[in-house]
């Protein structure tokens, strides 16, 4: 009987707020998105849940994606279902190591993958590096839901150049 | 996978650190020096080299370190960094880049 | 001039060789890059914003901006790697909606709490702060006030942020986040060694033989860590790794063992390994001897859950005695475990057998060194503190344990859990150092340390997080202030207890976070806040290094620091204001001064001048305050360990180490604890010295197996588990925000067995509901992810703000360590 009485009161404070944070989360979708709320919930009140969207399918495009900057690990462009990376077998090497990307054009794994926790060089990809997934992963074909206004080096010294210019 | 066709249009750069026998530190910078490619940018005061390699391709490159790797007057050799340029498509994007500028420049 | 491509990449090369190098790079090379001054690119080193790792990075900032990060390769702990998120650390800071301005709920001008947030200035966001405060400090006193820090918090903050709530404000109730995250390992250490935090280092990493992973997906929460054991395990073929879960997990992946064992039935599988090691006659009787008792702990001690629900009607020792225990011998406790036979803990838990002794066995074998590594799967139990207890018992037993490779490894989820929850004190019953409010003698020590007069700090240990959000909702906390961390995404059952509360009409919440996360939704004021490289700090991780860093932006304008919020805030009120007239007299010269005066600036935090900063230096907090308040909070903070076992070296000294495992003593740091040799703490002949307890002997706890507070039925017929993923820190409001971490794990889904699914009409993608007795929460089936759970339990992430689980989860804690249960609770999934 308790149980259910705070169950109730629960419900009806629930009630009670959710108007506001309706009327709040409108006027916040009218808003430029700085200083607006819960951007990663689309402004949906908290008591309240938007339709999830289907899941996405992962970019298979096989085009290379550029980079950041340069030590960014890049990311993955095909699809990697059912890849078996585990302590017999390692998929990704199949075609990216350094044997392999003469016959499969794929390209081969950066050279620091080489170096041991030492820093001395190997003849074969440094186990610390065997789990690829651990720095380089798909992407699946979802639009960001905010943006991010990083500006790599090129950019800013491109500007900076132009700005010299005057 | 991956087909990549314009092998010919990369540029790699790898930069390195070499922790050398002290006694041979004057070697090993000419070993390195000797290196098509490579070029040194500073040396600290305890002997350590940075320096870059620049080449073609992986194989190129692994070529090229693999000279320098295997000198006896070196105790340590740790690659830091290695970025690839596909030029092809730098070229596109340099083309857009000078567009840019020559508008700016009307301005 | 257009800058020629190649030059610049070579540029970076050359520039990130000679951070790496130590050296500077002569003009020579600079000419090389322009012969403008347009590219002065400038890398400073920093500790990773995320998780309990602790990895050192090295930050190139161009203009002000962080343009690029990459692991720090003179760093012992990661050798220069960093995983898929600390690679992507240089954008977490500019996400597009990051805040710039306090704001406020609002209607027609005045604070309304069910108003729309209005932007306002600093100036106004403390004055309705104030108010709030006083109005709660006059109605019910200082226990209506409370805050909710972070793991995530600097050590400075943590430690700034304790001194005003239990110094300045009189009340205790202040805990973090941490208390979610590795309560139950405190817990456990201070019940089985007196003392907190690991005796073992990564150190262990290359010395071990085998691995045993209870309840801990390194392979995607401690992804370096991963890589020192994947490196250990490739490299050494007769090291072995085992690997327990509830489901399976990538850390499987190099499993030459994996178990999957029904929940809850790891406290007897830890007891069956006990029992294997009497039974085969493999205890390392000279060891346990000489450095351990033995005691029987209290059982049937409830679920921490609120005390009218049935389980706490129904426990028998839910109540003080639940921490209890009394001195056995070993044969009462061989007899104790006894029961734990191979037959009967394989037919609890499901695990055959053969794999059970193989890992028995392990531990057994005198000559395999064995490290053993859990993280949220033990702490996140309503028996936690006990499954630490219990692998402490394995490794005492066997005295594998504090050398090379013999480790039982508590690893931390978040950067400072360590550092800041742990070692700072910033939990509701605790003080620096290992102190204790309750303690008398331990108050008189923080007193006589912060200046303040006998009787100032409250004895009373006060709210801890799972309670804060109930008292908010029965109207008890109503000045609450959540900094550095998403509690109304990341707290259990936040639909009976945190929304309610946050929601309810006596209460004030304030959140301070760098962006709007579903907390500051629910909140009244949001307050813009500095993060990582924007301010100076110091992390603690979970192998007792303590890393620093310099400020290396500028923050957005109008945001600023945790830390400078606190401080900033404690100047609106008088001593009169907070503390009662016979507590002032015993200290007349506070008389008219603010806690600013008297907690920061005219106390040992305000003794070091602008001047030690480099000139070169950001320092926003300190050069606005007037002096260099990071150093005066961190050597004060240090000052309560020196000499006790938890000895931090001077504050400068850490800019220059990639940091140093304390204690540190003569300079020097300490890799294994209670060793004699490699621990100065250690006596001189004791071998082991446990010295966290007064006889110098560590305690083998007799503890049962005991069910869980709920298990699916009939009706709710499934387990739910919820985790981390890898691609993301926590509840995903900075890697979210970075495109490249989005795209690869943007959704929650939920993994399930195919024939799960199937037993429900339902395929991959499909959208469905879990629901249990308090809420639900809709998302999509996943059927073939990277998480494989055996029939009758799914998993289901938390980190996306959009698919809020802990709407579902229950709000069941271990009763001694207060941390909740995040792995079980029983749900159903209908297809919508």
């Amino acid at each position: 009987m308790k149980k259910l009485n705070l169950a109730v009161i629960a419900s009806l404070l629930v009630v009670a707020v959710s108007p506001i944070m309706y009327s709040l989360n409108a006027n916040a979708a009218d808003k430029e998105t700085i200083n607006s709320v819960a951007t990663l919930r689309d402004a949906t009140p908290i008591d309240v849940q938007k339709e999830p969207n289907a899941i996405p399918k992962v970019v298979n495009k096989d085009i290379k994606q550029g980079r950041n900057y340069p030590m960014q690990p890049p990311v993955i462009p095909h699809t990697t279902r059912s890849y078996e990376v585990n302590k017999n077998n390692n998929k990704c090497m199949s075609c990216h190591s350094r044997h392999r990307t003469e016959k499969t054009q794929a390209p081969m794994v950066s050279v620091t993958h080489y170096m041991n926790r030492d820093g001395n060089f190997l003849a074969e990809v440094s186990p610390r590096r065997y789990f690829c997934n651990q720095c380089h992963v798909t992407q699946l074909d979802a639009k960001p839901l905010v943006e991010n206004t990083f500006t790599d080096m090129h950019s800013l010294m491109k500007e900076k150049s132009k700005a010299n210019k005057h | 996978m991956t087909q990549n066709n314009h092998r010919s249009s990369e540029y790699h750069v790898a930069s390195l650190v070499a922790s050398p026998i002290l006694a041979q530190l004057d070697e090993v910078k000419a070993v390195i020096t000797a290196v098509e490619g490579a070029e040194i940018h500073a040396v600290s005061d305890e002997g350590k080299i940075v320096f870059t390699v620049e080449g073609t391709g992986f194989k190129d490159l692994d070529k090229k370190i693999d000279i320098i790797r295997v000198h006896k007057g070196i105790l340590n050799l740790s690659p830091v960094y290695h970025q690839v340029l596909d030029e092809e498509q730098e070229k596109k994007l340099a083309e857009s880049d000078k567009a840019d500028e020559v508008s700016h420049q009307v301005k | 001039m257009t800058i020629n491509r190649r030059e610049f990449i070579k540029a970076n090369a050359v520039a990130a060789a000679a951070a790496v190098a130590g050296v500077s790079v002569p003009a020579v090379a600079s000419n090389l890059i322009t012969s403008s001054d347009i590219t002065k690119l400038k890398w400073d080193k920093a500790a990773c914003r995320f998780c309990g790792t602790g990895c050192s990075v090295n930050v190139g900032v161009m203009d002000g901006k962080v343009v690029a990060t990459h692991g720090d390769i003179k760093s012992p702990v990661n050798k220069g790697l960093s995983c898929v998120k600390g690679y992507f650390l240089s954008k977490i800071m500019y996400g597009k909606d990051r805040l710039t301005t306090p704001l406020l709920r609002m209607t027609n001008g005045k604070y309304d709490k069910e108003g729309e947030f209005t932007p306002i200035s600093w100036d106004q966001a403390f004055n309705v702060m104030a108010e709030k405060a006083n109005d709660a400090l006059k109605k019910d006193g200082p226990e209506a006030l409370g805050m909710f820090g972070s793991g995530q918090w600097t050590v400075q903050e943590g430690y700034a942020a304790s001194k005003l709530m239990k110094a300045g404000f009189r009340t205790n109730n202040i805990d973090p986040n941490a208390r979610h995250c590795m309560a139950s390992a405190v817990g456990g250490f201070m019940r089985t060694f007196g003392i907190d935090e690991p005796m073992g280092c990564y150190d262990d990493l290359e010395a071990a033989d085998a691995f045993v992973l209870w309840g801990s997906n390194m392979a995607e929460m401690h992804p370096i860590l991963w890589t020192r054991l994947t490196d250990r395990r490739l490299s050494a073929p007769h090291v072995k790794v085992a690997v327990l879960s509830t489901f399976e997990h990538r850390s499987f992946d190099l499993a030459d063992n994996g178990m999957i064992f029904t929940p809850q039935t790891d406290l007897a599988i830890l007891n069956y390994i006990a029992n294997y090691i009497i039974q085969t006659d493999r205890v390392n009787k000279d060891f346990v001897n000489k450095h351990t008792n033995f005691r029987i702990g209290q059982t049937d001690i409830g679920y921490g859950l609120r005390p009218e629900h049935p389980l706490e009607q129904k426990a028998k020792n839910n109540d003080k005695t639940a921490g209890s225990s009394k001195p056995i011998d070993f044969n009462e406790y061989a007899k104790f475990v006894s029961t734990y036979t191979a037959e009967y803990v394989s037919k609890l838990s499901g695990v055959p057998e053969h794999k059970l002794e193989a890992l028995a066995e392990m531990y057994a074998d005198p000559k395999v060194k064995v490290t053993s590594f859990w993280t949220m799967g033990f702490n996140q139990h309503t028996r936690g503190v006990w499954a630490n207890n219990l692998v402490y018992n394995i490794h005492l037993l066997t005295g594998k344990i504090s050398t090379p490779g013999n480790s039982p490894f508590s690893l931390t989820g978040q950067p400072s859990a360590c550092g800041t929850a742990r070692e700072v004190g910033t939990f509701s019953h605790r003080l620096p150092a290992d102190m204790v409010v309750k303690n008398p003698k331990h108050r008189a020590i923080a007193e006589k340390i912060w200046d303040l007069p006998e009787g100032t700090i409250p004895p009373k240990p006060g709210y801890h997080a799972v309670l804060q959000n109930r008292m908010l909702k029965d109207g008890k906390l109503n000045f609450y202030w959540v900094q550095c961390n998403n509690n109304m995404q990341a707290a259990a059952n936040i639909n009976e207890e945190a929304f309610p509360g946050y929601r309810n009409p006596k209460n004030f919440i304030v959140v301070s976070d760098p962006y709007p996360t579903v907390t500051a939704q629910a909140a009244d004021l949001i307050l813009p806040t500095a993060m990582w490289v924007e301010k100076e700090g110091v992390y603690g991780n979970a192998e007792r290094r303590t890393q620093s860093w310099y400020q290396m932006v500028k923050a957005p304008e109008g945001a600023k620091s945790d830390m400078w919020q606190l401080v900033e805030f404690s100047k609106r009120f008088k001593v009169e204001d907070v503390w009662p007239e016979e507590l002032i007299a015993k200290k007349p010269d506070v008389r008219g001064k603010t806690l600013f005066d008297v907690l920061y600036k005219d106390s040992s935090v305000g003794k070091f001048p602008l001047s030690e900063i480099p000139e070169d230096r950001l320092n926003d907090e300190s050069r606005d305050f007037g002096f260099y308040i990071q150093k005066g909070l961190f050597e004060e903070y240090a000052s309560f360990g020196r000499g006790h076992a938890h000895d931090l070296a001077p504050y400068d000294r850490y800019h220059q180490e990639r940091g140093l495992r304390w204690p540190v003593v003569d300079g020097k740091e300490t890799k294994w604890r209670f060793k004699e040799g490699s621990d100065p703490y250690a006596k001189p002949g004791s071998g082991w010295d446990f010295y966290g307890k007064k006889d110098g002997r560590a305690i083998i706890f007799a503890l049962p197996y005991e069910p869980a507070a709920e298990s699916p039925d009939d009706e709710y017929d499934l387990w739910l588990s919820t985790g981390r993923v890898l691609e993301h820190w926590h509840s995903g409001s900075m890697t979210q925000r970075v495109p490249e971490l989005y795209k690869a794990m943007p959704d929650a889904l939920v993994y399930m067995h195919p024939d799960d699914a199937k037993k429900r009409n339902m395929r991959r993608g499909d959208l469905v509901k879990l629901i249990s007795r308090r809420g639900e929460v809709q998302t999509r089936v996943e059927t073939r992810g990277r998480n494989k759970p055996p029939i009758g339990l799914v998993y289901m992430p938390w980190f996306d703000a959009s698919r809020l689980v802990n709407k579902v989860t229950l709000d069941a804690t271990d009763p001694l360590s207060k941390e909740t249960d995040y792995k079980k609770c029983a749900i159903k999934i209908v297809k919508v």
